[in-house]
């Protein structure tokens, strides 16, 4: 999945330079990085939420599913939400089921709690096979139980429908448990990119090897 | 006072002619008014709070000027331009309930119009997001856009409706009052009060607060019906 080089600008400030990369088929990449390294600015990028300075889109052609950081709760049932995307309902079942919400089903989405929604939310996307998915922080708000059942769905999907995952996370424990792959942001710019077990252990740059000292790893 | 109240009420029990025909005009002006500019306001509101186009701030900014028109200003211009001296003076509509609905459309209509943008700008950013996120086309995210709408139009089809039938300025003027003709409730309690006649003002003063009950009563009930 080729990536042709992009930047966003805000006025004479670019926040964002990203060079021609590709992302592995089928294999959950991690995007790792401080507080306004631009994380969430690539992931709207790819989506097409935002346009790029360049003004085209940076992936060609390909469908692509993106889960902002805060989601939308549709003023309907969780089910229904859930069927907005997708019309099998073996797999709202097992989405459902998968993330614990299944007894919710019928319950009306404005009415979820922040991590209920997040998981409704995860379903909802997951209803509909993509290419590639975008996803900026969709545990942020989740326990550790609902993240590791979310996780596991992720795993699953892309091994089942050979998609790609673009991981927007602040936790390197979650990048180190699902990631092959890994991008790391710093004030806008990649500085660097690999394999998560290499790049979580042995970085090359002086701002990934503090970044990862300053959460302990 | 307490007189008057019971005078006004048996008033009320009394099937009179006169008052039956000042409530019927005031139903017509104020349903035919509020939804008009229901249905002009609606989609424009809804298009300047999910819209993204130069010259929205502009819009965003006139529409609140209007907002706060007095209504003797809007009745002042629709005289003016309606009178025999007015531009449309051909059209023959000053002192008719038709010129009537007209100005209050054109009252309410900014109403509708700001509330529906203010609603609308809060949360169409976070649902055009997770939409395109799940690659909606522009049919399916204004379908959803307008569901989510559902509640606020309730609210500002009240708020509509309280404009009119509270409204006097403007209708006062471009209607005159006319007795059998044009007068409306609130026309009337001015012009029977001013004629000591409190009895009749007191009464349609009672009609103008219970017909306002009842409609936020029934639009209270099919939004609960809705919720479910």
């Amino acid at each position: 999945m080729k990536i042709s080089a992009f930047s966003k600008s805000y006025g004479s400030r670019t926040v964002l330079h990203v060079p021609d990369l590709e992302l592995p088929d089928g294999r959950i990449t991690a995007v790792i990085g401080p507080n306004g390294s631009g994380k969430s600015t690539l992931a709207k990028i790819l989506a097409g939420i935002e346009c790029s300075d360049q003004k085209r889109s940076p992936l060609t052609a390909l469908s692509v599913g993106y889960m902002p950081q805060k989601s939308y709760a549709f003023r309907m049932s969780v089910a229904r939400n859930l069927a907005l995307n997708g019309s099998d309902l073996e797999r709202r079942e097992k989405l459902l089921h998968g993330l614990q919400i299944d007894s919710l089903s019928r319950h009306s989405a404005k009415r979820l709690s922040g991590g209920e929604t997040a998981r409704m939310a995860l379903a909802r996307l997951l209803m509909r096979d993509y290419k590639l998915l975008i996803l900026d922080e969709p545990t942020a708000s989740m326990d550790v139980e609902s993240t590791l059942a979310a996780e596991r769905l992720l795993s699953d999907y892309c091994r089942d429908t050979g998609a790609g995952i673009l991981l927007v996370t602040h936790s390197l424990q979650q990048a180190r448990r699902i990631a092959q792959h890994v991008l790391f942001l710093h004030q806008g710019e990649l500085r660097e990119q690999g394999e998560a077990s290499r790049l979580l252990s042995s970085p090359e740059t002086e701002e990934l090897r503090r970044f990862l000292e300053f959460y302990g790893i | 006072m307490g007189t008057a109240i019971q005078k006004a009420i048996a008033l009320i029990f009394s099937s009179d002619p006169e008052l039956l025909n000042i409530l019927s005009t005031t139903a017509q002006l104020c349903l035919t008014s509020s939804v008009l500019a229901l249905l002009i306001g609606l989609p424009v509101g809804i298009a300047l709070g999910a819209g993204r186009f130069p010259g929205r701030g502009v819009l965003v900014v006139l529409n609140r000027t209007l907002m706060g028109m007095p209504p003797v200003v809007c009745g002042l211009l629709f005289y003016m331009l309606f009178s025999g001296v007015g531009p449309f003076r051909h059209l023959k509509l000053l002192f008719t309930v038709k010129l009537m609905i007209i100005a209050q459309v054109v009252l309410i209509t900014p109403i509708v119009i700001g509330n529906m943008e203010t609603y609308v700008a809060e949360i169409a950013p976070s649902l055009r997001e997770t939409a395109l996120g799940l690659g909606f086309g522009w049919g399916k995210r204004f379908l959803l856009l307008v569901n989510e709408c559902v509640y606020s139009i309730f609210s500002v089809y009240l708020l509509a409706f309280a404009r009119a039938i509270a409204e006097v300025g403007a209708v006062s003027m471009v209607g005159g009052a006319i007795a059998w003709k044009t007068n409306v409730m609130t026309t009337a309690i001015m012009q029977y009060t001013n004629r000591g006649n409190f009895t009749l003002g007191i009464a349609l003063g009672l009609i103008l607060m219970l017909l306002s009950l009842a409609v936020n009563i029934a639009v209270s009930l099919m939004q609960r019906r809705l919720s479910r």
